[in-house]
């Protein structure tokens, strides 16, 4: 047991511990690095797939006139600058001019590569350039979070990247397992909503009341129903807020009921569906104030239905567990009207989420 | 990964019989959409209407 005072032995433990003290953070930035560096390039592999998903599809279908990988190239570098939040009275207005302009210019451009182009076809073309869009700017700023880092040699600037990485990553690939799905005109998990009301409406008179929204009246168990969703089958959310203040503008409303996706939380059951109150929508959220506003206003009570799902099952093809909540949903959406509403009362439903593949 | 298994989502079209409510499931071609008019009923002979669109992942 000479080994304790065997000064070859002693410098061998001592050596990693004066390394470590030292240079720690080096080491640990070295090794995080080849993690970011990882994702990084997948985050890329993505970025370019989309592009190129994108331009072979306009080629494909548009037949523009000349070759648009240029414009869509400058496209995809364009930036929304969000509005000054300093002083946050008026700021949900601002923001809403900021988003509808972009998504004006946008459809604009888009019609600029082929004049002739169909409804349906412009908002499958603008959601893979928002996709594409989405992807270029997420590998842009991690890039950049991670080459900083680096530049500085600062451990800490990195922590930041490294603990974020795993959900950027989940969302980017969630977006490039949605291309496939918008290109073919599949439904998507998100489009429950719209599946549920959408059937409802069937057999209904149809009507457009704000822009891509599509409106029906139908009568239940003597009650009024105002059913609302996207215009589908393209691949929009529509303007559900502004459909609203329409219908309340020329009608006593007794109740909301909304019929979203929403995200489920770590554990909890894909295609489960559960009953709540406030209005369940997501987005930026300009037209969840919208909506609350105006139920506030005219003192309505709004109830929700949602079915939770994953990130990735929300904006893919739509799950076969989700499919089958369907009926389950539409049963649960007539027995809240009978619950919470008296004969001769009116109510809106509200098909939530993109209705990609989803008519009406 | 060495052990991790490849997935695949296949998309298929559920029709439903107006008349005899029967469903039927087939692979998804391009055009389907849903509560559209599809093909005729095996049973019946009356038209069917798509019910449901959906994926299923198969793992390799």
């Amino acid at each position: 047991m000479g080994d304790d005072t065997n000064p070859l032995m002693m410098l061998i433990w001592i050596l990693p511990i004066i390394l470590f003290v030292f240079y720690g953070q080096q080491i640990q930035l070295l090794v995080t690095s080849g993690e970011i560096k990882k994702g990084i390039k997948k985050l890329n592999g993505f970025r370019l797939n989309s592009k190129t998903e994108l331009i072979d599809y306009v080629k494909d279908n548009l037949n523009p006139a000349s070759d648009p990988t240029k414009k869509i190239e400058q496209f995809l570098d364009y930036f929304t600058i969000m509005p000054v939040d300093m002083d946050p009275g008026g700021i949900v207005e601002k923001v809403r001019h900021t988003v509808r302009s972009r998504e004006d210019y946008t459809r604009n451009h888009i019609k600029s590569l082929s004049p002739g182009i169909s409804d349906v076809e412009l908002n499958r073309v603008q959601t893979l350039l928002e996709i594409a869009s989405s992807l270029q700017m997420i590998h842009k700023i991690v890039n950049h979070m991670f080459l900083t880092a680096k530049k500085q040699k600062n451990y800490p600037l990195i922590l930041p990247v490294q603990m974020i990485l795993p959900f950027l990553m989940e969302h980017a690939e969630a977006m490039k397992s949605s291309i496939p799905a918008f290109k073919t005109g599949q439904p998507l998990g998100d489009g429950i909503g719209p599946m549920v009301v959408g059937k409802m409406m069937l057999d209904a008179e149809k009507e457009i009341i704000s822009f891509q929204t599509a409106l029906a009246k139908i009568e239940y168990e003597k009650r009024k129903l105002f059913l609302l969703k996207a215009e589908g089958p393209g691949s929009t959310v529509g303007r559900p807020d502004e459909a609203l203040q329409k219908i309340v503008d020329d009608n006593k409303i007794d109740a909301v009921i909304m019929i979203d996706a929403a995200l489920k939380m770590e554990g909890e059951d894909s295609a489960s569906v559960a009953r709540g109150f406030g209005a369940a929508i997501g987005g930026i959220g300009t037209e969840k104030f919208q909506i609350e506003h105006i139920a506030t206003q005219n003192k309505i009570p709004i109830f929700s239905i949602i079915v939770k799902q994953s990130v990735k099952e929300a904006i893919t093809l739509m799950s076969k567990e989700i499919a089958d909540q369907a009926d389950n949903v539409r049963s649960q959406v007539y027995d809240m009207v009978l619950e919470n509403t008296a004969e001769g009362q009116s109510v809106v439903i509200i098909g939530v989420g993109n209705t990609a593949g989803v008519p009406q | 990964m060495i052990f991790s298994k490849e997935k695949t989502t296949l998309a298929y079209t559920v029709e439903k019989c107006t008349e005899c409510e029967k469903s039927r499931k087939r692979d998804f071609v391009q055009g389907d959409v849903l509560f559209t008019k599809s093909s005729n009923c095996s049973f019946c002979g009356k038209v069917t209407i798509i019910e449901k669109i959906f994926g299923e992942i198969l793992e390799r």
